[in-house]
Order: C-alpha cells, then sequence, then structure tokens
C-alpha cells in the first residue's frame, strides 16, 4: 500500500509530535480556563480598576493576531533579558490568547446568575471567595460550557501555529517529513485525521462535563 | 438584639426608608406589615446588610452591620428566608443546607448533614435530601430555605414574604413550619402579608407606611380599636387585605 509505504518510516516521528500537541493543548486548556475564570470574575468585580485591569487585557489579546503575540513572546521578550523555551512560550501564549476569549463566555454565565441566589450565599456568612468558586462559578459554566467548547477546539487548533517558533509539534513534525519525502497529501492527510480525532474527543468531553453541569436541570 | 435607630435608605432620590427604629427583643416574634413599597423588604435587607443604609445605624446583638467586622459577626447571628426561596440550583436539597454550616461554622461533613437531614426530617423532607430545587415543589423549595436558614443555628430569623410564592395549600405547609419556629421560642422578624397568621404567632407588629414606621405595638393592640385600628391607614389596610 503506497500511503503506508510513505507514513510508516516517519509514523514514530509524528506521533511524537502529536504527542506534544496534546501535551501543549492540555497544559492551554488548563492554563486558558484558570486564566479565563479569574479574568472573567475581575470583570464582574464592583472595583473599576480590577475591571478595569480585566477588560484590557481581554481587549488586547482578543484583538491581536496570535501569531503576533506568539512572535512577541518569542522574539520580543528575549530583548527584554526573558528567556523562555519555545514550548513553554507556545503554551503561555495559548493559555493567555485562549484565556482572553473564555473570559468573554464565563462572564456571560456569570451574568445569568440569579442575584438572589448571591444574595441568599452573602446572608449565610460565606467569603467571596467560596461565592465565586461555589456558587457563581458552577452556574455560570453550565451556560458557558458549550461556548467554551468552540474556543477550546479553535485552542487546539491554532497550536498548529506554534511550529513557526520551533515547536516540532504535530504540524511542525509533518512540515518536515513532508519535506523529507515530497509526499505532503500523504503527510497532511494523516493530520486531518489525527487533528479530526482531538477535536472530536475534546467536543465529546465537553458535552459529558455539560450534561454533568446541567444534570440538575432535570425537573422531577 | 437588634436595634434599628434612625435607619434611613436611599434608592437614587427616593428615600425609601425614613428614620425607622425598631427594637427585637430575643424571643420575640415581629411582624412587618405594609403595602407593597412601603420599605419592609427593605427594611430587611438591611439588617442582614444586603443594602447599605444611607443613614442611622442597625446593630444585631450589638456589632453594627456598616462595619465590615460587625457584619461578619450579625450574619453568624441571623439567617435570612427569601421570597424566592433562592436555592442553590446547582447543589441537591442537603448540598444547600450543609454548605454553610460546613464552610463558615467550620462543622465536619458529617455532622453538617446529620443536622441537616434531621431538619429534613422535621419538615417532612426527609427523603427527598438527594433532590435538586427544579425537582421541588415551591412550598418544598421554600421548606428547604427554612432549614438552610436554621441549618445555621440562628438567634434570629428574618423572613421576607416567604409565601408570598406559593398557592395556599403550600402556603400552608410552611406557615405551620414557622408556627412551631414561633412556639419552640425562635426570634423572628417577619415580613408578610398573612394577616391571620400574623395575628396568631406575632408578638408585636410594626407597620410601615411610604418607608415611615408609623405603628409599633403589641399584637392584642395592634388589632384593638382604640390601639392599632385606630390609625385610618392600617383599618384601611387591614379592611382591603381581608377583601382581597
Amino acid at each position: 500500500m503506497r500511503f503506508w509505504r510513505v507514513i510508516e518510516p516517519h509514523i514514530g516521528f509524528l506521533l511524537q509530535g502529536f504527542a506534544l500537541t496534546i501535551v501543549a493543548c492540555l497544559l492551554a486548556i488548563v492554563g486558558a480556563v484558570l486564566l479565563g475564570a479569574l479574568t472573567a470574575s475581575m470583570r464582574s468585580s464592583g472595583n473599576r480598576w480590577v475591571r478595569g485591569t480585566a477588560n484590557a487585557y481581554g481587549d488586547v489579546f482578543r484583538n491581536v493576531p496570535f501569531l503576533v503575540q506568539l512572535f512577541f513572546f518569542f522574539y520580543g521578550l528575549p530583548e527584554l533579558g526573558i528567556y523562555i523555551g519555545a514550548f513553554e512560550t507556545g503554551v503561555i501564549a495559548m493559555s493567555i490568547a485562549g484565556g482572553a476569549f473564555v473570559s468573554d463566555v464565563i462572564l456571560s454565565g456569570i451574568l445569568t446568575v440569579d442575584t438572589g441566589v448571591i444574595d441568599a450565599a452573602k446572608v449565610s456568612g460565606l467569603s467571596r471567595i467560596k461565592i465565586f468558586t461555589r456558587i457563581v462559578l458552577p452556574i455560570a459554566l453550565r451556560v458557558s460550557v458549550r461556548p467554551m467548547g468552540s474556543i477550546l477546539i479553535n485552542l487546539v487548533l491554532t497550536s498548529s501555529i506554534l511550529s513557526t517558533i520551533t515547536v516540532n509539534e504535530l504540524t511542525g513534525a509533518a512540515k518536515i517529513v513532508a519535506a523529507t519525502t515530497f509526499k505532503p497529501f500523504e503527510v497532511y492527510a494523516v493530520l486531518l485525521v489525527l487533528y479530526a480525532s482531538l477535536t472530536t474527543l475534546l467536543s465529546f468531553a465537553i458535552s459529558a462535563i455539560h450534561r454533568r453541569l446541567n444534570r440538575f436541570m432535570m425537573g422531577g | 438584639m437588634i436595634v434599628a435607630e434612625n435607619v434611613e435608605k436611599r434608592f437614587g432620590d427616593a428615600l425609601v426608608l425614613k428614620r425607622v427604629n425598631l427594637r427585637v427583643e430575643p424571643g420575640e416574634v415581629v411582624t412587618i406589615l405594609g403595602a407593597s413599597g412601603s420599605g419592609k423588604s427593605t427594611l430587611i435587607r438591611c439588617i442582614n446588610g444586603l443594602e447599605a443604609l444611607s443613614g442611622g445605624k442597625i446593630t444585631v446583638d450589638g456589632h453594627d452591620v456598616s462595619t465590615k467586622a460587625g457584619l461578619v459577626a450579625a450574619r453568624r447571628a441571623s439567617a435570612t428566608v427569601f421570597q424566592l426561596f433562592n436555592l442553590y440550583p446547582h447543589m441537591t436539597a442537603l448540598g444547600n443546607i450543609t454548605l454553610a454550616p460546613i464552610e463558615v461554622l467550620k462543622l465536619p461533613k458529617a455532622e453538617a448533614e446529620a443536622r441537616a437531614r434531621a431538619l429534613l426530617d422535621k419538615v417532612g423532607l426527609g427523603a427527598h435530601a438527594g433532590a435538586y430545587p427544579q425537582q421541588l415543589s415551591g412550598g418544598q423549595r421554600q421548606r428547604v430555605g427554612i432549614c438552610r436558614a436554621l441549618a445555621m443555628q440562628p438567634r434570629y430569623l428574618l423572613l421576607d414574604e416567604v409565601t408570598s410564592a406559593l398557592d395556599p395549600e403550600m402556603t400552608g405547609d410552611v406557615l405551620r413550619i414557622l408556627a412551631e419556629l414561633a412556639d419552640d421560642g425562635t426570634t423572628m422578624v417577619f415580613v408578610t402579608h398573612e394577616i391571620e397568621f400574623a395575628r396568631h404567632i406575632s408578638s408585636r407588629i410594626v407597620f410601615l407606611e411610604q418607608g415611615e414606621l408609623i405603628v409599633d405595638l403589641p399584637t392584642a393592640q395592634f388589632f384593638a380599636e382604640d390601639g392599632g385600628l385606630a390609625v385610618p391607614r392600617i383599618r384601611q389596610f387591614l379592611s382591603k387585605m381581608k377583601k382581597d
């Protein structure tokens, strides 16, 4: 089989790249969700400085191309004496860019939380942090998790750009294999399947989380 | 003791509480009556610190609710039951009741759950501990709301029109529980339109009119011809409530 004959010698290298993509995406997803939740809480704060700082972060990182952000971190920061490895730079840049979008959907979820529920939590003596983590965030995520899923899937697809800063994740590895074999059709066909598998899995996970978070909406 | 002194609350240009003075002694059941918009709920929200005062002072057991430390202490001493239940929708009845005892009172989970189950049994919801609010009727939700408040073992129970969103049968269930609490000596500040119930369980009734506390009398005196009923506005209010 011609297809397999082309891919077989390079499958290990491609899978290494795939593993790097998975690790980078998992770390970036965790980073983006944590940063997004923190920023959303800041954007719903009563303090205008806190709110302004969070809004500025969101505005900047939503409105600048990811490639520019990535180059800024990778090529720009060393000029300030800040040296971070390519992989770490990629994960941090994806987390920061993703967090800006995630904060938007979590904030819209927060705005759906009934103020009466928050009042009940306040009068029971819960701290602000407990109110946010135990009451507001779980309720907000109920409506936010689906649109957040789209953002996270986009983040996975965006990971292919890390190949531009020397990270040999899946796309980076594929570029090398394609250049070696002169068989881009076969190589990129493998990429199509692997990226589609990854995003499909993520999509299933998001659906499962959505069902779990909304189990309390089932009437008796 | 809950003490409100010259309490004022302003929303924009509207002064909704005008120099209100109120004292609630331990063991008393004080009912706040008044037409819609008279400031009853706002007064409750000022006592539990959900609204900042525009003037005056409120203390709960000597703790000034307008200071941060005072508010924390006041909220430890009191608990509120809301008109629209305000249960945490993502938590079961048990979760709703145990959250604050575990997080605020630092009770061990097992103890908090045992206390919650005992309360649920008391209000006839023992079999519904694992139900989410969405799976309960209005009356059941309000009973969970009462359990949630009682689980904090408050010295004062603030009840803000707790039966307004319920049908007559569910109202009866909830009022029966409140009557039992009153018989047990629970101190309550009770905003309601249930006049007959208020007459039955209250030790005192205060009447708010457009943000002003115009009458504060022992219950028997409030309903006496030469007491509260001698005030034309109260007579008019009570006769309208009877017609409704």
